[in-house]
């Protein structure tokens, strides 16, 4: 190397003159030791400039050769700066022999597991977490990295502190040239943060439905009462004249009147109880912002429209001012509507799209649009939607939307559907900005 | 109990409910109109006698609540007892506040039917005999000139004789002609009644 460099550095101070002054140099150099030809000297001087070129070449190889090897270096240095910086944990496993020593781990990993230097590396990987896990767990991890397969799972663990964390763990194979495994690198990250939301999110839905089969045995005994009043009634009237018309006369038939009379104000008695038992609980006003409230309720079901493959369009109106409602109700009504929607595109693939729209109706009133690209709303059903007991639905109780429609009413606002022009159809419903007292 | 001159009208879906209702009240001896739809009984020429409504909340084209309130748009002075198949308070309480005499849930005795009739009835009696009144104060209205009317107008709101001849330039002897004219064709004998007469016709506010 040293060698070489002299030989540049001569060479270099041979070009360092304009072009024919250091060739006649060196050419003058050569004269004083030999006489030579003119013609043997230009050929010398030939020979000179193809050695120099040459020379230049190889010198611009190496360097480039320098360069590769520092840029290496650099990346080197980078990716292990790297994964030292990574928030996720990181560790190598050597595969080589059946003991499975951890070779390597980042801050994080220690970080993570509350495991101490000492005590990760060199250890076999499985034993390691024996204690940690369910060996069943750690049986599925070897027997995949054995097929030669990558691992992914959530597993619940413990740190060191006996402090529990959720953990998403992946393993994969490092392959050398020959495709065999030499080793396994893992990643695991911390997603208790995740996990608790998600935990958060299906508790509330769970209280949501809860609230919901509460409320839609509520309607549903109370629209059950209701039908049965009506021929109670009847009979109750029926009997009541028949006694009048009787007067004196017939005093057994009288007596059997008398029966039938009791006996359907027993009747009413139970429908009066049960009503009383299943009395609907009051709603709770409190000051809401329905664009939260539409979020909130919309993330309780995510995964199910996800899940269904179907996307929500917002359109909320940030400016809206806050209205008095009762959040638990007016999330069913929100539920109930986008579920409805969800259902009616479950018919067709090609529709996806539900738009959820907020908007000021007037200065009193907003309103809230739940737009489908489903199959819409036929004409024969519009006018009996939000009566009890009907649907189209094979497995539905009919109540869903008589249920919104009463939340709704008793908010003050009101509840309608029409058929979009294109495809599909639109649910709304209105809130008061101002709460009358009457209601 | 004379019940023959009194009707009343019973509005519910449930034909059944229509018929017995009729049936038992018939046996009371009232006389008894009886319609499914709340439109029909709107189209209904209601005679000028004492008489009651008993209205079911949930009907199929207009909600009996709606039904009461285009009746006093309408100026129908029946007074209305609902009956309801639900425990619905809330609707109660804004039925009663708009003027309803009794919420009756279903089903109820006749005793309890017959003793909210009888209070509406006597309600009934009081808006026709008021109406009657009103009627009779407009048709002697109907009867004042024009000058006369104007007159009547600026008595009733409170001015003295000599500002109303000052105001129409007139002499103060014309306008005391006028206005005898006034309380004689109202036949009213003094201004404190005549006064009344403008408040009930709706000519001023009381």
């Amino acid at each position: 190397m040293k060698k070489i460099k002299e030989i540049t550095a001569k060479q270099k101070k041979t070009h360092r003159t304009p072009d024919e002054r250091p060739v006649s140099l060196s050419a003058a150099k050569l004269l004083q030791d030999r006489p030579l030809k003119r013609a043997t000297r230009s050929n010398l001087e030939e020979q000179v400039r193809q050695q120099t070129d040459e020379l230049r070449i190889k010198k611009g190889q190496l360097r480039q050769g320098v360069d590769r090897e520092k840029l290496a270096e650099e990346q080197i240095h980078l990716r292990t700066k790297a994964m030292e910086a990574t928030l996720d944990g990181v560790f190598i496993i050597d595969a080589s022999g059946l003991r499975y020593p951890i070779i390597y781990a980042n801050p994080s990993f220690y970080r993570l597991t509350g495991l101490s230097k000492n005590e990760v590396i060199g250890q076999n990987y499985f034993l390691l977490y024996g204690t940690e896990v369910e060996s069943r767990i750690t049986e599925e991890i070897k027997q995949t990295l054995l097929r030669g397969e990558s691992f992914h799972g959530e597993l619940l663990k413990f740190r060191k502190s006996g402090k529990n964390y959720w953990c998403s763990l992946r393993i994969a194979p490092v392959r050398d040239a020959n495709g065999d495994t030499t080793h396994y690198v893992g990643i695991k990250t911390d997603i208790t943060l995740m996990k608790q939301r998600d935990v958060k999110i299906a508790e509330q839905r769970e209280e949501l439905l809860h609230v919901t089969r509460v409320g839609k045995l509520a309607e549903f005994v109370s629209s059950l009462a209701h039908e049965i009043s009506q021929p109670l009634t009847a009979i109750l009237s029926y009997a009541q004249a028949a006694q009048r018309m009787l007067g004196d006369r017939e005093p057994q038939l009288q007596e059997i009147l008398q029966y039938i009379i009791s006996d359907d104000q027993r009747a009413a008695e139970v429908i009066r109880r049960l009503r009383s038992l299943l009395k609907k609980t009051k709603p709770t006003f409190e000051p809401l912002d329905i664009n939260v409230l539409i979020n909130d309720t919309v993330a309780l079901i995510m995964t199910h429209i996800t899940v269904r493959n179907k996307v929500i369009k917002f359109q909320l109106d940030s400016t809206l001012p806050l209205i008095q409602g009762d959040r638990i109700q007016l999330q069913q009504v929100i539920l109930n509507l986008i579920s409805n929607s969800l259902e009616a595109m479950d018919v067709s693939k090609d529709s996806r799209e539900l738009s959820i729209r907020t908007s000021c109706q007037d200065t009193n009133t907003i309103l809230v649009e739940v737009k489908d690209s489903g199959c819409g709303i036929p004409q024969e059903n519009m006018s009996k939607l939000f009566v009890h007991f009907f649907t189209n639905k094979p497995d539905g109780l009919g109540m869903g939307l008589s249920i919104s429609r009463s939340i709704v009413e008793a908010h003050g606002g009101l509840l309608g559907a029409k058929n979009n022009p294109d495809c599909g159809a639109t649910f709304y419903f209105t809130l008061p900005l101002n709460k009358k007292n009457d209601q | 109990m004379n019940n023959h001159n009194t009707i009343i009208y019973v509005v519910d879906d449930d034909i059944s409910v229509c018929r017995a209702l009729s049936l038992l009240l018939k046996s009371h001896g009232f006389n008894v109109e009886a319609f499914a739809r709340a439109t029909d009984f709107l189209k209904f020429k209601h005679p000028k006698v004492p008489s009651c409504l008993l209205l079911d909340i949930s009907l199929p084209d207009i909600n009996g609540l709606v039904l009461q309130q285009k009746m006093i748009q309408q100026g129908i002075g029946i007074p209305i007892i609902f009956i309801t198949g639900h425990g619905d308070v809330p609707k109660s309480v804004k039925a009663i506040k708009a003027g309803a005499i009794d919420f009756l849930p279903k089903p109820f005795t006749g005793k309890k039917l017959l003793d909210a009739i009888a209070l509406a009835v006597e309600e009934s009696k009081a808006i026709n005999k008021k109406q009657a009144e009103t009627a009779r104060i407009w048709k002697n209205i109907k009867t004042l000139s024009p000058r006369e009317l104007e007159v009547f107008r600026l008595v009733v709101s409170g001015m003295l004789s000599k500002q109303i001849a000052f105001k129409r330039g007139t002499a103060l002897q014309t306008i005391k002609v006028h206005r005898g004219r006034v309380m004689q064709k109202m036949q009213a004998k003094t201004v404190t009644e005549l006064i009344h007469f403008a408040q009930k016709a709706g000519i001023v506010s009381p």
